[in-house]
């Protein structure tokens, strides 16, 4: 039975940049919709700015906006056009888009495609089948609404970055890990999907106004529901659980090697004690309850993190597994790379770039039966595009592209 | 009339991934039966309760995940209580579960077997490993995804243990991946005459390992491609900044703020904020990747007297006026308090049968022109378990245990 591609009967104009939105989109052509990213020469997507990559050392060949690696993850099975949304004949051409596509993804500020003819109203009018998701920082209203925000300023501002660091000490935040984008893309395709879905059986389109901080406080509800209770303010909490302790993550021997540990309940606790070879620490009664535990938590992680220390990584793993308790390696993003589940999972899928060759990209984390994502091909080339999707696909006389090139407007 | 009136979901879960997965579908007018143990679902263990009292039918977090459902109790230890689940499997679309792989096997509640005795059925599983693989049988927590991801390895101080992600992030990613794969296999059968007939489901299974791999892989193999110096934990910074300087959080005169510029523009107006002070304009303090690979403690000591001079209120309005981005550490007080979210209506009034109401976040999208639904209770353990049992043709069956 072949793979069902559930949107292949629909196309999208892509507006996004950077991480959120074209997360969105990129998804939905995984699931085989046609997606037409619309860039232009004067304002690439930052994400093509991020120097070339390296292979075996030297800088791979081709000129760096087409050859990072993140770009290719982030856009990969899309169509590339050009366009100079900002001269007058652009909306001609972005009318008869609008008149043939679906879905129109933005991130950008709100108004900010309003301005150049590619508004929600303009587009419905045009096109009252169009579902339009905007998905700016913090939503199209309010006084907040001209946010400009990369993922941490949103993760500050909903209170999320402040609760990260160690306990007693002040916030570190999670500058690293941008958790502001894959956030809002996963909240941006429920409600697009859901127009979808929709609209197959009333054939009227909608517009999805997502705030992207809305997303980040839609999953740290406790805090916000504890602070609405009881008037408490929450802090930073380390590695350390409501309801398990210990739970954290401990030195294993070796330079810069740890593990995570997770004990759900007393009888883990129990079989933690005996791996540890019952120490005298350990055998006290009052640990016996993981409500004791978790009020002793600091004197516990500083005694087991002096244990697994004694003990290599990939040993201490097999053996908590072994015997039940969650306990796991981890992982820098190499190890990731090569580790086995991951590669069983089929996490990865390779494809080939026309420049850079042979690459492996992430596709949706989804394992499904019967609607997998598919990857079919890389990120595209600047204006790679332009001729498939203005003469082909819009059917415009080649002489006329030739003329809006030659005049700046397709560049 | 909304997205998903028609669509009929059976939830068994525990905790936060199934139950945020079935909330999501719930926002689009899904109808959600929610199996609870006789015990009831764990979260109503968790808090917060109103001045920290345990009472399984006031949990913040149950009431913010269930609200809208109803709750039936089957006991699936017993024949009764599986009869009640296949009984409610056969008129469902929908069957999410976050149960471990083991115990569904052992009942004949795995995907296999379900889509077996019920051929129409959408079956979602969430965990952190996943139902294929060599650690699908691993004991696993959400600590585990951060752990295997390359997530936990990029946050934290350098020379300290890595920090995981905190308030079971894992959990909630997978529920809304599960949420936006469902919606994706809802659409897949409607253009599906099989489906449509109700002959022909689909398997999802969604692994809170998976989800956070992809995530920290499309930053991380930046740092793998070019062959630098590993990704990895940099305290209150991205590391090596991430590029230009500044991509860090520093502290300020009332607390702390997280300042960022990517672009040389976004550096010369912080530049401008300052008031343009010498150092600025010597030869060392040109170059912004050097300053945010290189030295950027040093650029981080020339900067904190300014920003300790003003509050995180005054930063914000001077970035407002300049035009470099800025973001102040906020804690609960103030995010509540934000107008904003004020303006766009953000925060629900769940009703509650002795509280009045359980305030909770809403949804981070509105669809312009329509209404939102109205808040509905979170139910009671077991409080729709004779109307469901009725539903069923099954009222003489005693499905408690």
């Amino acid at each position: 039975m072949s793979n069902r591609r559930p949107l292949e009967h629909l196309r999208v104009l892509d507006f996004s940049w950077v991480w959120s939105g074209p997360l969105v989109t990129t998804m939905l052509a995984e699931f085989g919709a046609q997606v037409i990213k619309i860039e232009h020469g004067r304002r690439l997507d930052n994400s093509r700015l991020r120097g070339k990559p390296l292979r075996e050392g030297k800088p791979v060949d081709g000129p760096s906006i087409e050859t990072g690696p993140y770009f290719h993850q982030t856009n990969h099975d899309k169509l590339g056009i050009t366009i100079n949304l900002k001269s007058p004949e652009a909306r001609a051409l972005l009318d008869q888009l609008i008149g043939v596509s679906d879905i129109i993804v933005e991130n950008l500020s709100p108004g900010a495609l309003a301005r150049v003819g590619a508004g929600y109203e303009h587009a419905s009018t045009l096109n009252p089948r169009i579902i339009y998701l905007s998905m700016a920082a913090a939503g199209q209203t309010g006084p907040l609404s001209g946010l400009r925000a990369y993922a941490p300023i949103m993760s500050s501002y909903c209170g999320f970055e402040a609760l990260i660091g160690y306990p007693g000490d002040a916030p570190i935040g999670m500058m690293n890990f941008g958790y502001g984008d894959p956030n809002a893309a996963i909240h941006g395709l429920p409600p697009l999907l859901a127009a979808i879905y929709e609209r197959e059986a009333t054939g009227k389109g909608q517009h999805i106004d997502m705030s992207q901080i809305e997303a980040l406080l839609s999953v740290i509800a406790e805090p916000q529901i504890d602070f609405f209770m009881n008037g408490r303010e929450a802090a930073p909490t380390g590695n350390r659980h409501p309801g398990m302790a210990p739970h954290g993550i401990y030195p294993a021997a070796g330079e810069d090697r740890w593990v995570s540990i997770a004990v759900a309940d007393d009888a883990q606790w129990q079989t933690l004690v005996g791996l540890m070879g019952r120490p005298a620490w350990a055998i006290d009664a009052e640990l016996a309850q993981a409500a004791h535990r978790i009020g002793r938590s600091a004197a516990i992680d500083a005694a087991l993190a002096h244990w697994t220390a004694g003990h290599e990584q990939a040993q201490l793993v097999t053996s908590l597994r072994t015997a039940g308790v969650a306990c796991s390696p981890v992982q820098d993003i190499a190890a990731q790379w090569s580790d086995a589940n991951f590669a069983a999972r089929g996490i990865r899928k390779q494809t080939v770039h026309p420049i850079t060759g042979p690459e492996l990209l992430y596709h949706a984390p989804w394992t499904m039966e019967r609607s997998a994502p598919e990857i079919q091909a890389s990120a595209p080339l600047l204006g790679q595009h332009n001729d498939y999707v203005f003469e082909t696909l819009l059917g415009l006389d080649p002489e006329h592209v030739a003329r809006l090139k030659a005049d700046g407007v397709i560049a | 009339m909304a997205a998903l009136d028609s669509i009929r979901v059976v939830e068994w879960a525990e905790l936060i991934s199934a139950a945020y997965c079935g909330k999501l579908l719930r926002e689009f007018g899904a109808r959600v039966d929610k199996v609870e143990p006789p015990a009831g679902d764990t979260a109503r263990n968790y808090g917060p309760f109103p001045d920290d009292i345990a009472d399984p039918e006031s949990s913040g977090i149950f009431v913010y995940l269930n609200s809208g459902k109803r709750s039936i109790v089957a006991d699936m230890s017993t024949a009764p209580g599986l009869q009640a689940m296949h009984a409610l499997l056969a008129r469902a679309d929908v069957f999410v579960t976050n149960q471990p792989l083991a115990l569904r096997r052992r009942l004949g509640l795995d995907a296999p077997a379900l889509r077996a005795r019920h051929p129409g059925l959408i079956v979602v599983s969430l965990s952190v490993f996943g139902d294929s693989g060599p650690n699908a049988d691993a004991p696993a927590q959400a600590i585990d995804a951060y752990a295997v991801s390359g997530t936990a390895w990029v946050i934290g101080e350098p020379d300290r243990e890595p920090l995981i992600i905190p308030l079971l992030q894992a959990d909630y990613q997978a529920g809304a991946h599960a949420a936006s794969a469902t919606l994706m296999a809802l659409i897949a059968r409607r253009r599906d005459p099989a489906g449509r007939a109700g002959l022909s489901g689909e398997t999802i299974d969604i692994a809170s390992a998976d989800v956070f791999a992809a995530a920290a892989g499309t930053n991380g193999k930046v740092y793998l491609y070019y062959g630098l110096q590993k990704w990895a934990r940099a305290g209150r910074r991205a590391y090596a900044s991430g590029g230009p300087y500044p991509y860090v959080i520093l502290p300020c005169k009332d607390g702390a703020v997280c300042l960022i510029g990517r672009a040389r523009q976004e550096w010369t107006r912080l530049v401008q904020a300052m008031g343009a002070p010498a150092w600025t304009g010597e030869p060392r303090y040109q170059d912004l990747h050097a300053m945010g690979r290189d030295y950027p403690d040093e650029v981080d000591a020339l900067i904190t007297p300014w920003l300790m001079r003003h509050t995180r209120a005054e930063l914000l309005k001077l970035a407002e006026t300049h035009g470099f981005p800025v973001g102040p550490l906020r804690n609960m007080s103030e995010v509540v308090a934000s107008p904003q979210f004020a303006h766009r209506k953000f925060f629900r009034q769940i009703p509650h049968a002795r509280l009045g109401a359980v305030t909770v976040p809403g949804v981070p999208w509105k669809t312009v022109g329509r209404a939102a639904c109205a808040p509905v209770a979170a139910p009671r353990l077991g409080e729709h378990t004779s109307q469901i049992l009725a539903e069923l043709g099954l009222d003489s069956i005693e499905a408690r245990s």
